[in-house]
């Protein structure tokens, strides 16, 4: 934990300097798996302050020290989730039509081809979200939290609340899904 | 970085730990908390707000059902009778001049018996 629970409680009974401690101590951390989640740097800041947001109107609810970070996980993946679900309803993600560029970056990334730049960054991020357009909002959020974020499936367990052999299969099926894309993707260009 | 070899499972390994490197954590602008402090009191005057009109509609709902009791209770010139029956207050309503519900009645002579 990086705050200790009394900040908490002070938060709780509508303490500002408190609550603003804690947002200053998670803010980077949960920024840092908005950008992961989401692969989206200009929206970052806006989906972190709903974030805290929905922190701030709900952290009367928090009864236990122990669940404070699971629980700000649970808000951050909502966020992320509402956030790509609107995102798809304005535009429309095609892996059948990853770009022939974005399959090269793919090869060239995984072949130690590319530079470290943030051009090559760009491109990474834009070939994972394309590769990623092939799952569902929740999906996806599953995988990065996963493979990304390196999540084991005790932790999953909990900010899902779900029982593991579920999120086994889950996951086990979103990433066939993902790989059907990245070889159609590749196959189809080359 | 991993070089790309090996089957498609490797490839997408390699392309989200890329990944992972190409989203690091990365600091707030200035205006994070301003803005931040900024969307939580807009959306408590919008909680504020909503208590409000609730509140005035519940009242004006409260008073409406008042205004409706008291004119209930108090008797009015059409009322009928208080003390009359049922029977006379619809002998009353529906008296026996009225066209529509009583016509004329013609009685038929009764037949003469025979002797």
């Amino acid at each position: 934990m990086l705050v200790d629970f009394e900040l908490i409680k002070r938060a709780q009974q509508g303490d500002s300097a408190a609550f603003n401690e804690i947002v200053l101590a998670y803010r980077k951390r949960i920024m840092g798996q908005i950008t992961r989640l989401i692969a989206r740097p200009e929206d970052v800041e806006d989906v972190a302050q709903e974030v805290f947001l929905r922190l701030y109107f709900s952290l009367d609810q928090l009864r236990e020290e122990k669940v404070f970070e699971p629980w700000l996980y649970r808000l951050t993946v909502n966020a992320a989730f509402d956030y790509l679900r609107k995102l798809r309803r304005r535009q429309e993600f095609r892996m059948s039509d990853l770009s022939e560029q974005q399959v090269m970056m793919a090869d060239a990334v995984a072949g130690g081809r590319a530079d470290q730049d943030e051009q090559h960054h760009k491109k990474v991020r834009e070939a994972v979200d394309s590769l990623l357009g092939s799952v569902s909002e929740a999906d996806r959020i599953l995988l990065m939290l996963k493979e990304v974020e390196g999540l084991s499936l005790k932790e999953l367990e909990k900010i899902y609340k779900v029982n593991e052999n579920a999120l086994k299969v889950r996951l086990f099926r979103a990433r066939q899904r993902v790989l059907k894309a990245f070889g159609a993707g590749a196959g189809k260009h080359g | 970085m991993q070089p790309l070899r090996g089957t498609d499972d490797d490839k997408l390994d390699a392309l989200l730990r890329e990944y992972a490197k190409a989203c690091p954590d990365r600091d707030p602008s200035a205006n994070f908390m301003p803005n931040l402090w900024g969307r939580i009191e807009a959306r408590q005057r919008q909680v504020f707000s909503f208590r409000r009109m609730a509140n005035t509609l519940a009242t004006a709902a409260l008073a409406l059902s008042i205004a409706l009791g008291v004119y209930m209770a108090l008797p009015h010139a059409s009322q009928a009778n208080p003390g009359q029956s049922y029977i006379e207050a619809l002998a009353e309503a529906n008296a026996l001049d009225a066209p529509d519900i009583v016509g004329p009645v013609h009685l038929e002579p009764a037949a003469e018996p025979a002797q």
